[in-house]
């Protein structure tokens, strides 16, 4: 096959690539795979359609809407506002299409559904709660991977096998439960101090508040040094005090709930259901 | 007819006079002369005024039972003049203080009266009014030294040995011994029929009662800390105890005590505080009676069933409740070896002599600790309140104390895994830890409630039923551990056996001898502990009947044979003395004869 | 899963001297109700062993029966442990430290276990002043057996079931100090910042040190009426000083004003800081303290804080003149005569 000499050059910050002029180059080779480029080109786009481009010859994309400035024309994936992840391509699928949808329905755009948002207690009796709250110390299994001599000759074997289905549940189990919230209810609280002393790794702390969020940190049971992780602060208890939260250290694991005589304490699962066009989410 | 060293004679006295001591001393005196004697104080349940007995059986034959007949009664006590009379044998003698008349009503025609004006020698010799009242019981030792053809030079050796340190006292008390020879010596003919004449029949054996031996036997064993609540009779046990201990058990260097000694609130607390030294370690032991170990059940329960070692001594005395507390009985069986609700069954050692009552105390400890379980020395007021002659007691420097399956810090660490209750070696028997051996291994918390082989609260029923049958499993091993029975077989295997323990031993053994001269010998058999080793059921299953002698009303013993190794009722005849006095070899042989009466008619 | 605690710890758990964290000192998940006073005692006494340092197999933990009976399995898993029979506590740890001495006496008992059936075995560990913390959880009530008033329930205290009690309940703390107890406390399981000084500063102390620790049982005695209620303590507590511990003179005190700062000096040289909130009362005068629990009775108030102490006691083995060596480490050595001493015994005895 033979290929072009090119070299790099930056014009108005945009790389492009300009031949050399030199002879082309051959390479011999048994099978030629072409690929395609993972690049935004839009050159087949008529510019007088009414889509504006910006500086960077892309379209000119709402980032809530994905309406480009030509009101029939929606964009989302990569093609919206550049390379992301598969899972944002469908989430801007979801947005284009209830922008599409409003459209259509001589509605605006810009008035959107908002995603259903729900927090429910988890709390089913003693010891029994509606998620799984064991914390496990076992570390991130390995994916077990084919003999290296057989997947080096043959590029058509697969080189991850993927974990067999005890290891796979064992793998999921090691849920850190990232939905399943401590919520606190000053109110109820009687200031026992029992999800103080239950937790496992000290996060719970109830004393005097400090007008410092500094001082505040440094008081709690073991001081809570990471700033970038808020504190949960309560409002005044009876007693004068508050109770303050680490969540940088919390386990979710309940037992502060469980402990709790008065489920001022409870987890709360989060639940998320984005938006979709046709007002489909609130079926 | 003169019978030389074998007579019984009885002092009956007034509680609180301090007759005992000089009762001792003629018994004792006799003892010198090297003739057996055997002495039991029959005292009642006060202090002070009430009617108290002692009673010296010399025997050349070296029998040491009680034996009933009264052939020489010293009265100085009015209160039960009648009664005394009443119980002299046709022909005995009858010694009284003659200083006031005898009342004619109290005369017997078949006994002979020999009056000593004891008070009015006193009256005449001594000033001080207690003295008056002491020395009158020298008095009569000294006359019936004379009557007896004691030797007089032995009881004043007697004398030096108690008033070691007090020797002003010496004097007067020789002087009353010899006011009481004198007045024999000038006014009557003596000796009497019966006498004692010097032998040399009692080899190195002592005198000492149980509960003094017991009680040097523990601090032989290695005991350290001692609990109890005081109950008669076990209390001079711990007493006994206590003055060996101030004696031996002192830090040299320090001065400071390597004992420690609580009289606690009840007998609650005394078993509490022994299970709970035992558990940390140390030798601790208590001493009770019947009453005491009706309130130590529970507590026995939580020590068999956490399998703590911890050693009781029942020193019985009759019941129920509070029974006579100052007679003796054999009636602690059933309540000791199942003591506490539950399935419980408790470790037995039941001694017949002071010596044993010594060599047994030393080795409960070592049982308790190996079984790691209660073990109980089943005494009883006869043993441990009365002196008896018995051999004298031996120790092998040799020994040492075996402490049972307790692990040391280096053995934790190099265990892969340990369980508290979990049975290694397939004896039944766990290992145990103390307190403070290990930083991070070992401890683990001792529970009367169900428990795992780990130590941790269970309700499982398995688990449950795994730890109850190993506990079994364990008394099994105890049987191979603790004395087995004592069988005494005759040239030609009898028909039908005898079984006795404990104090019924001398008794026994006279009814035995007297039977064997009849020409009707009996094999016999003695227990020594319980759980019965497998000797007992052999024993038993070679015989037609078997004669069960003890000294309660329900047949204790026999009860525990019956339902710990299912022997047929019929074969086990009951033999049973619980009047509160010691068993006699009459009593025995009068019930054996009436039932194999009875079976031939 | 929250019947099993979880393995993970903060990883910057503070470390005391020994280098061990919180989580060497404590022990299995609790099984009491949620909520219970007596978790947050067990949580006091594992912060108070942490901050004095203490190794935990050096202490034993003793108990009787109830629910305040079962915590010593809730903290100092390294501790051996004894869960004895009801009420009698006291003797066990009697008989464990005549066999010690050198190791430290942590009992705790409840007020079923010490004010009813086990009174006996209270007032005679009092009496011989054995060298232990005795910590009572006191919520008024037998929890284990559904709420029933025990007899520190006050007069007039209303359960749960609507039953007004129609006894005067037991004064554990003033009953102590007239039998002549040589350390006492009282507290509220909810005041940690008082309970965990108290707790120290009785476990460094040499003899009888009783702590009573109203604990309220959350299940059957938190009502409306129940004077060992969380409401009602907070609302009816009247702390005598706030206390401060200070181990083995670990700080040189300069001035300070007496009125106001009672400075006892302890057997083993430590010090407690008392912050006197009332000039009436000083905690080395029986008088002062006895007027003070009367005086508070009948304002319904519960006095807390260090109420008495003793520094000059005296522990039973002292007492009873015991060898400094632990018993339990003596062997045929020092504890057997021999044959030769048991022949002249013997000889004495022909």
């Amino acid at each position: 096959m033979y290929f072009e000499k090119v070299k790099a050059e930056y014009v108005d910050g945009k790389r492009k690539l300009i031949p050399t002029g030199e002879p082309d180059v051959f390479y011999p080779a048994d099978d030629v795979i072409i690929a395609i480029g993972q690049e935004n080109r839009f050159e087949w786009i008529e510019r007088d359609l009414g889509i504006e481009f910006d500086k960077w010859d892309m379209p000119v994309v709402s980032p809530e809407t994905f309406a480009s400035t030509a009101p029939k024309v929606f964009f989302g994936g990569d093609a919206a506002l550049g390379p992301k992840n598969v899972i944002t391509a469908v989430a801007q699928g979801h947005q284009a299409a209830i922008s599409i949808d409003l459209y259509c329905n001589g509605l605006d755009i810009s008035d959107r559904p908002a995603p259903d948002t729900k927090l429910f207690s988890t709390k089913m009796g003693i010891h029994e709660w509606a998620y799984d709250n064991d914390v496990t110390t076992d570390n991130r299994f390995i994916v077990p991977q084919a003999d290296k001599k057989e997947t080096l000759s043959n590029r058509l074997k697969e080189v991850e096998l993927g974990f067999d289905l005890a290891t796979a549940f064992k793998e999921a189990q090691r849920c850190l439960n990232c939905d399943v919230q401590t919520v606190f209810d000053e109110y109820k609280c009687i200031e026992c101090d029992a999800c103080m002393d239950i937790c496992p790794t000290n996060c719970i702390t109830f004393t005097t508040n400090e007008d410092d969020e500094n001082s505040l940190r440094m008081k709690l049971l073991v001081p809570a040094i990471n700033q970038e992780q808020e504190l949960l602060v309560s409002d005044t208890l009876k007693t004068g005090k508050v109770m303050v939260k680490d969540e940088d250290v919390c386990l979710h694991c309940g037992l502060c709930a469980e402990r709790c005589p008065t489920a001022a304490w409870d987890m709360k699962q989060f639940n998320y259901n984005t938006a979709k066009a046709g007002h489909l989410c609130y079926a | 007819m003169s019978r030389v060293n074998d007579f019984v004679v009885r002092f009956a006295n007034v509680n609180g006079t301090g007759s005992a001591s000089a009762n001792y001393l003629f018994a004792k005196s006799v003892f010198r002369m090297g003739v057996p004697v055997s002495a039991k104080n029959i005292f009642p349940s006060n202090i002070q005024g009430l009617p108290t007995w002692y009673e010296v059986r010399v025997s050349e034959k070296g029998y040491l039972g009680r034996k009933e007949g009264i052939d020489l009664m010293i009265s100085v006590n009015p209160q039960s003049f009648k009664k005394d009379i009443a119980s002299v044998r046709s022909g005995g003698y009858f010694l009284y203080d003659s200083t006031k008349p005898l009342h004619n009503e109290f005369l017997r025609e078949d006994i002979h009266f020999i009056g000593v004006p004891l008070m009015e020698i006193c009256n005449r010799e001594f000033t001080d009014p207690r003295q008056k009242q002491l020395f009158k019981n020298i008095v009569y030792v000294g006359a019936v030294a004379r009557l007896l053809n004691i030797d007089t030079n032995i009881i004043e050796g007697l004398f030096a040995e108690q008033f070691q340190g007090k020797e002003k006292l010496i004097a007067p008390n020789v002087k009353a011994l010899h006011l009481g020879s004198d007045f024999i010596k000038e006014n009557f003919s003596f000796p009497l029929d019966f006498y004692v004449e010097a032998r040399d029949l009692v080899g190195d054996s002592i005198m000492i009662d149980g509960n003094s031996a017991a009680g040097l036997g523990a601090i032989y064993a290695g005991a350290t800390v001692v609990s109890w609540y005081p109950i008669t009779p076990s209390t001079s046990l711990v007493s006994s105890f206590e003055s060996y201990a101030k004696k031996l058990r002192k830090d040299p260097l320090t001065g400071k005590n390597n004992f420690s000694i609580v009289q606690a609130e009840d007998e609650l607390a005394a078993i509490g505080m022994a299970i709970g030294a035992n558990w940390n370690g140390a030798r601790s032991f208590t001493a009770t009676s019947g009453p005491g170990l009706s309130l130590m059940s529970e507590f026995l329960g939580l020590a068999y069933y956490s399998e703590l070692p911890v050693v009781l001594v029942d020193v019985q005395r009759s019941g129920p409740s509070t029974g006579m507390p100052t007679r003796t009985q054999q009636s602690d069986f059933i309540s000791a070896a199942y003591a506490s609700h539950g399935d419980t069954k408790h470790v037995l050692l039941i001694p017949s002599t002071p010596t044993e009552c010594f060599d047994m105390m030393a080795d409960a400890f070592d049982y308790a600790e190996k079984l790691q379980t209660p073990v109980i020395v089943m005494s009883d007021l006869d043993l441990g309140m009365n002196d008896h002659m018995t051999p004298a007691f031996k120790w092998d420097d040799s020994r040492k104390y075996q402490r049972g399956k307790v692990l040391t810090a280096e053995q934790l660490d190099a265990l892969p895994q340990w369980g508290r209750y979990r049975d290694v070696d397939g004896d039944g028997i766990p290992y145990r830890t103390l307190p403070g051996t290990h930083p991070t291994k070992g401890s683990y918390f001792t529970r009367g409630s169900s428990h795992d082989e780990n130590a941790a609260y269970s309700e499982d029923s398995p688990t449950y039923v795994r730890i109850m049958d190993r506990l079994l499993k364990k008394l099994e091993t105890a049987k191979k551990m603790i004395p087995a029975p004592e069988v005494h077989l005759g040239e030609k295997k009898s028909d039908v056996a005898m079984l006795y323990f404990g104090t019924s031993m001398h008794a026994a053994e006279e009814a035995l001898d007297i039977l064997k001269n009849d020409g009707a010998s009996m094999d016999a058999i003695r227990i020594k502990s319980f759980p019965f080793c497998n000797e007992v059921k052999e024993f038993i299953e070679n015989y037609d009947r078997v004669f069960v002698v003890e000294q309660n009303r329900d047949a204790q013993m026999r009860s525990l044979l019956i339902n710990e190794l299912e022997i047929d009722p019929k074969k086990l005849i009951k033999v049973l003395n619980y009047d509160g006095t010691p068993i006699t070899a009459d009593f025995i042989l009068k019930n054996v004869h009436q039932h194999l009466f009875q079976s031939i008619n | 899963m929250t019947y099993i605690k979880p393995k993970f710890a903060h990883p910057r758990l503070p470390e005391n001297k020994l280098g061990y964290t919180r989580k060497e000192y404590e022990g299995s998940l609790s099984t009491l109700c949620a909520g219970c006073g007596h978790d947050s005692i067990s949580a006091a006494i594992v912060d108070a062993c942490f901050e004095l340092n203490i190794e935990p197999h050096r202490v034993a933990k003793m108990s009787g029966i109830g629910c305040s009976s079962k915590t010593p399995a809730y903290f100092l898993s390294n501790s051996h442990g004894f869960n004895s029979v009801h009420g009698r506590m006291p003797s066990v740890t009697t008989g464990a430290n005549l066999a010690n001495r050198s190791m430290i006496y942590l009992g705790v008992s409840g007020d079923g276990d010490t004010a009813s059936i086990g009174m006996g075995q209270f007032t005679h560990v009092i009496r011989r002043n054995v060298n232990m913390t005795y910590i009572v959880m006191n919520n008024g009530c037998y929890g284990l057996t559904k709420g029933q008033d025990s007899a520190t329930a006050d007069y007039g205290s209303i359960s749960k079931s609507g039953h007004v009690n129609s006894f005067e309940g037991i004064d554990l703390c003033g009953m102590a100090i007239e039998l002549g107890a040589t350390f006492v406390a009282q507290s509220f399981s909810g005041d940690k910042a008082q309970l965990i000084p108290l707790i120290k500063a009785a476990l460094s102390h040499s003899g009888f040190s009783l702590i009573n620790v109203v604990s309220p049982c959350v299940t059957f005695n938190n009502n409306q009426g129940s004077t060992k209620s969380y409401d009602y303590v907070r609302e009816h507590n009247e702390a005598l000083s706030s206390i401060d511990f200070v181990p083995v003179r670990e700080e040189i005190l300069t001035e300070y004003d007496h009125t106001k700062l009672k400075v006892v000096e302890m057997h083993d040289g430590s010090l407690i800081k008392l912050n006197k909130l009332s000039p009436e009362w000083d905690p080395q005068d029986k008088l002062s303290i006895m007027t003070a629990l009367h005086k508070s009775h009948e304002r319904h108030e519960i006095l807390t804080g260090l109420l008495y102490i003793d520094s000059e006691s005296v522990e039973l083995n002292e007492l009873i003149n015991t060898t400094n060596v632990p018993l339990n480490t003596l062997t045929e050595k020092e504890l057997c005569p021999g044959s030769e001493i048991l022949e002249q015994i013997c000889s004495d005895l022909r």
